[in-house]
């Protein structure tokens, strides 16, 4: 109904433009009870780096959907160490669909999140840990496969293993084999493992 | 013949899950996220549910959370999931499962529950 999104737009324009949109003003309207405007003001943050640690702040407590969503769009442009620090203190939260959004956010920031991978893998939380696996999925970072094979060979938590396992019968090449036939021994207990190892064998044998 | 929806976004969790129900004679379909196990549910009847928690666009708790309020499926469900936390397994049963399994399952153990919930084939 394209009359119907014209009004709706010049309404939140009308909006907008009724608030301050320097940084301070911004802030404020972050915290409005209108979703309407906590949306624009984490839309127009994204062009002031100092706004990470306000909108994960925000992100937390945030009910309205759209409003999450422009928030986590705003970090990623942001893009800097502390928005990237700041989305992973929330894959720490026990908000499933928070932490889902977030894991989305963070592929699309393949030279942000790269050099923090090697801390997310070896997190004392094994749930980080196969968040981070699951950030790998999509990174498109030279250093995936590695990465995999790192966490196949040193981690001793089973689905932390099987996590990184499903994707590097993905993603792995030859150079996997040797990892994923020893992990078969580390789990030779677990039928899981096995199963997925040899998948991943196959289609990297076959490829 | 039983069917299962099996729903998970890892592609080698839900084919182990099928050979595993294959092999004992149930009939299954797969689903790789909460909106898409919802339009299969609307469209078919399944006997039971299989549902990993983290997945994208709808996770788990919420696919069991429409499915049991929207009154769309009352069939067992059962939740895996990489997560051992009581906290986890107290969600899982709020939102409508009735079993709370952690990865990996072993296929012994998923039969058994399974054949528990709803019968052989």
């Amino acid at each position: 109904m394209p009359i119907i999104k014209q009004v709706d737009s010049e309404i939140n324009d009308t909006e907008k433009r009724l608030n301050a949109r320097d940084f301070p003003g911004l802030l404020e309207q972050l915290e409005s009870n209108d979703p309407s405007a906590r949306r624009w003001a984490a839309r127009d943050l994204a062009t002031h780096s100092e706004a990470a640690k306000a909108l994960v702040q925000r992100l937390k407590r945030e009910d309205d959907k759209s409003v999450g969503e422009a928030i986590l769009t705003t970090l990623t442009k942001l893009a800097d160490p502390v928005a990237v620090a700041c989305l992973v203190e929330c894959l720490r939260s026990e908000d499933v669909a928070l932490r889902n959004e977030v894991i989305e956010a963070m592929k699309n920031l393949p030279n942000e999140v790269a050099p923090i991978m090697g801390s997310l893998l070896t997190d004392t939380d094994p749930d980080v840990r196969i968040f981070a696996v699951n950030i790998l999925e999509s990174l498109r970072h030279p250093q995936v496969e590695t990465w995999l094979m790192e966490v196949i060979k040193n981690d001793t938590h089973v689905n932390v293993c099987a996590t990184a396992l499903d994707l590097l019968g993905e993603v792995g090449t030859l150079a996997s084999l040797d990892a994923l036939q020893n992990l078969k021994l580390k789990f030779s207990d677990q039928p899981y493992i096995i199963f997925a190892a040899d998948l991943a064998i196959k289609r990297i044998s076959e490829a | 013949m039983k069917r299962i929806l099996i729903i998970d976004d890892a592609a080698t969790v839900r084919l182990y899950h099928r050979n595993i129900l294959e092999g004992a004679g149930y009939e299954v379909d797969e689903a790789v996220n909460g909106i898409e196990a919802l339009e299969k549910a609307l469209l078919t009847t399944f006997d039971m549910y299989i549902v990993d928690i983290n997945m994208p666009k709808l996770d788990g708790y919420g696919f069991l959370r429409e499915i049991r309020s929207q009154e769309i499926a009352q069939a067992p469900a059962i939740m895996v999931s990489t997560e051992a936390e009581t906290g986890d397994q107290q969600l899982a049963y709020g939102a409508g499962a009735n079993l709370y399994l952690v990865k990996p399952v072993k296929p012994d153990g998923l039969l058994t529950y399974v054949r528990l919930l709803i019968g052989g084939v």
